[in-house]
């Protein structure tokens, strides 16, 4: 239809025409993505998929370009499965956002930053970053060629895996580095009878108000750390944490398969499995350290976790 | 004479290679005889403990002190050096960090007495001979001295000025610190001396890994074909390359070997073994939770592998050391 070579090319036809785009005109506005969408749930209401591929096939090029819903998408694709068209709603959002960044568009989300001074150039953000964003460059600094990490922070969605991995902590963003996060750990905790917790919590695995709401019923010596993504703790944290005084170290993420950053909670579970191995290996495994990883459906679920541990960490202490 | 600067070696719970390494100045070491006073260094000199006791207070301008912190005999030494020196350098991963020794916090004190003494497969375990701290003869009594239930790094039991890592510290790198030292231009208390910029990665000319380049298995060096071009963490050889500081001039990485880390943490790194984990885990490639525990498996010893040279001075094994 648009390829007749009268018709002048359209937005749709744009947008069509990127790898992931092309499924756009399947869409019969049905809504199912949008109560799937945590965005849309946590962060902005007027975060909707539906409105922005109407907007395409009606040919709203700036309007969608402006539309937050092109930028937050970080294709975690729960919306994937639940669309009865089979739409890959991620990959038109994501054609979008191309042709956005294409006419000179930026990402208006808090995104990481690389300091050169202490960058290595080990490469290890490129790796793990669920969207390529990082990448390594070469240039000359002080007459020496040298290796830095870049980040494209259109594609930077600002997870936070690469902070934790990053060895030097020359990659960051506000608020989620490490000297940032260890701010909220007291340096030493005096000891009660009452166990004392520190409770790392992923931005995204907790969906309703009510949930938070438990997180914050509890007295002071139940603290919580909010990051973006359970892919962003650093066992370092874990054992600072422990090295204060706090009793126990429980960390909660998203069930496989529902991380907003795609890949977070797998990570998060490999740290912290292996670090509860160590903790094994060294003659310390009393259950100290846990990760939990809560799904969208288990509401309520945070207050048993965060109970059952207290009551466990309570028996360690009569022990001792 | 008297003007020469007075410098001191010891080896506490070490191997002996630190030794070597300065051994290895070769004929530079005729230069340093030429240059300082060599007060104290028994695995080369003569001289006795009473030697040093008989020094006075800060009489010694340098002490190397290398090896970790095993025994009452180690913790004794080092308090004495201290107190008879003016700088005090831990010299060598096992000072600085615990070195391999430290590995030994991983074990109990009366496991490792059991597996040396009685349940190694070449001793005749009937016989059930023990070391004894205290023990009787007819020409008097013996002591030896006390194995510690936990290896400690030399900061952990007396005040240290500077640090000097590698295992063995290269030999470029003791020559440039003794010029230093001889010069008396030593950088501010507190410093890691006898080390380059940042991490080895920052030095390491290795092809590094490439966007979306993960990990499904994890093998050792000698499982696989190892490609000298390419960084051994894209090949899924854990390395320890990016939390290790830079300055051994990486002679196990040309020898198409991964880092073990012996240079100590570089700088921002509070926990060399819990940030490597966190690098290292982050690379997997999966999100199939079976999958991911099988990935996760092929990660053989963990706490041998992440902490090789640093156990002793690990959060962990603080953790470990509160709980005894």
């Amino acid at each position: 239809m648009s390829n007749h070579a009268n018709t002048p090319e359209t937005f749709a036809d744009k947008v069509r025409s990127i790898p992931g785009g092309e499924h756009l005109e399947m869409c019969y506005a049905c809504g199912t993505c949008v109560s799937k969408c945590m965005i849309q749930q946590k962060v902005e209401q007027e975060y909707n998929p539906r409105r922005l591929i109407r907007m395409v096939m009606m040919g709203m090029e700036e309007e969608a370009y402006e539309n937050p819903t092109t930028w937050l998408c970080s294709a975690c694709d729960l919306c994937y499965p639940a669309c009865p068209q089979q739409i890959h709603i991620s990959g038109v959002i994501g054609a979008v956002k191309d042709l956005a960044v294409e006419k000179g568009y930026t990402s208006p989300l808090e995104t990481v930053s690389v300091n050169e001074t202490l960058c290595s150039g080990c490469g290890i953000c490129v790796m793990v970053c669920p969207y390529e964003a990082p990448h390594l460059i070469e240039k000359v600094v002080n007459g020496v060629n040298d290796r830095f990490s870049e980040v494209d922070i259109n594609k930077c969605m600002g997870c936070g895996i690469c902070v934790a991995s990053c060895p030097t902590g020359a990659i960051a963003r506000d608020g989620v580095s490490n000297p940032d996060i260890m701010k909220q750990i007291p340096r030493s905790v005096t000891k009660t009878d009452a166990p004392s917790m520190m409770v790392f919590i992923c931005d995204w695995c907790l969906r309703a108000d009510d949930d938070l709401a438990i997180l914050e019923s509890y007295p002071e010596n139940i603290k919580t750390i909010h990051i973006p993504c359970s892919g962003r703790i650093d066992p370092q944290l874990a054992l600072l944490s422990l090295r204060s005084g706090i009793s126990g170290v429980l960390v909660c993420g998203c069930q496989p398969g529902e991380c907003h950053y795609q890949r977070g909670t797998d990570v998060a579970d490999c740290k912290m499995s292996i670090l509860d191995r160590m903790f094994g290996q060294m003659d310390l495994a009393d259950g100290r350290v846990r990760f939990v990883q809560i799904g969208t459906q288990d509401r309520g679920r945070i207050r048993k976790e965060i109970d059952q541990m207290l009551e466990h960490l309570t028996s360690l202490q009569e022990v001792c | 004479m008297a003007d020469k600067p007075k410098i001191a070696f010891y080896w506490a719970a070490s191997c002996g290679g630190c030794e070597i390494t300065i051994t290895e100045l070769g004929m530079r070491l005729i230069d340093l005889g030429e240059a300082v006073d060599i007060v104290f260094w028994p695995c080369a000199m003569d001289f006795k403990y009473d030697d040093v006791r008989a020094l006075d207070d800060k009489e010694i301008d340098i002490c190397f002190f290398n090896g970790a912190i095993r025994n009452e005999e180690n913790e004794e030494i080092a308090h004495l050096l201290r107190k008879k020196s003016k700088v005090m350098v831990a010299f060598g991963a096992c000072a600085h960090v615990g070195g391999i020794p430290g590995l030994a916090n991983l074990a109990d004190t009366e496991d490792i007495i059991q597996r040396v003494y009685v349940t190694t497969p070449s001793l005749d375990e009937t016989r059930g001979t023990l070391p004894q701290i205290n023990h009787e003869v007819p020409e008097g009594s013996i002591h030896i001295p006390e194995m510690y239930d936990h290896v400690k790094t030399l900061a952990q039991v007396t005040e240290v000025d500077y640090f000097m890592p590698g295992c063995p510290p290269v030999v470029e790198q003791v020559w440039t610190v003794l010029q230093i030292v001889l010069a008396g231009q030593l950088p501010e208390v507190g410093s890691t001396i006898g080390v380059d910029g940042k991490t080895n990665c920052d030095v390491c000319p290795r092809q590094k890994g490439r966007s979306g380049l993960r990990i499904k298995e994890f093998k050792r060096p000698h499982e696989v074909e190892l490609d000298p071009e390419v960084c051994f963490l894209a090949q899924g050889i854990i390395c320890c390359g990016p939390v290790t500081r830079a300055g051994c001039g990486l002679p196990c990485l040309s020898g198409n070997m991964p880092c073990r880390g012996c240079y100590g943490p570089s700088e921002g790194v509070i926990d060399q073994g819990a940030k490597l984990l966190s690098a290292v885990a982050a690379l997997i490639d999966t999100d199939d939770p079976a999958e991911l525990q099988k990935i996760m498996d092929t990660i053989v010893d963990p706490v041998g592998t992440f902490y090789r040279f640093s156990l002793a001075d690990s959060i962990l094994s603080e953790l470990k050391h509160k709980k005894a």
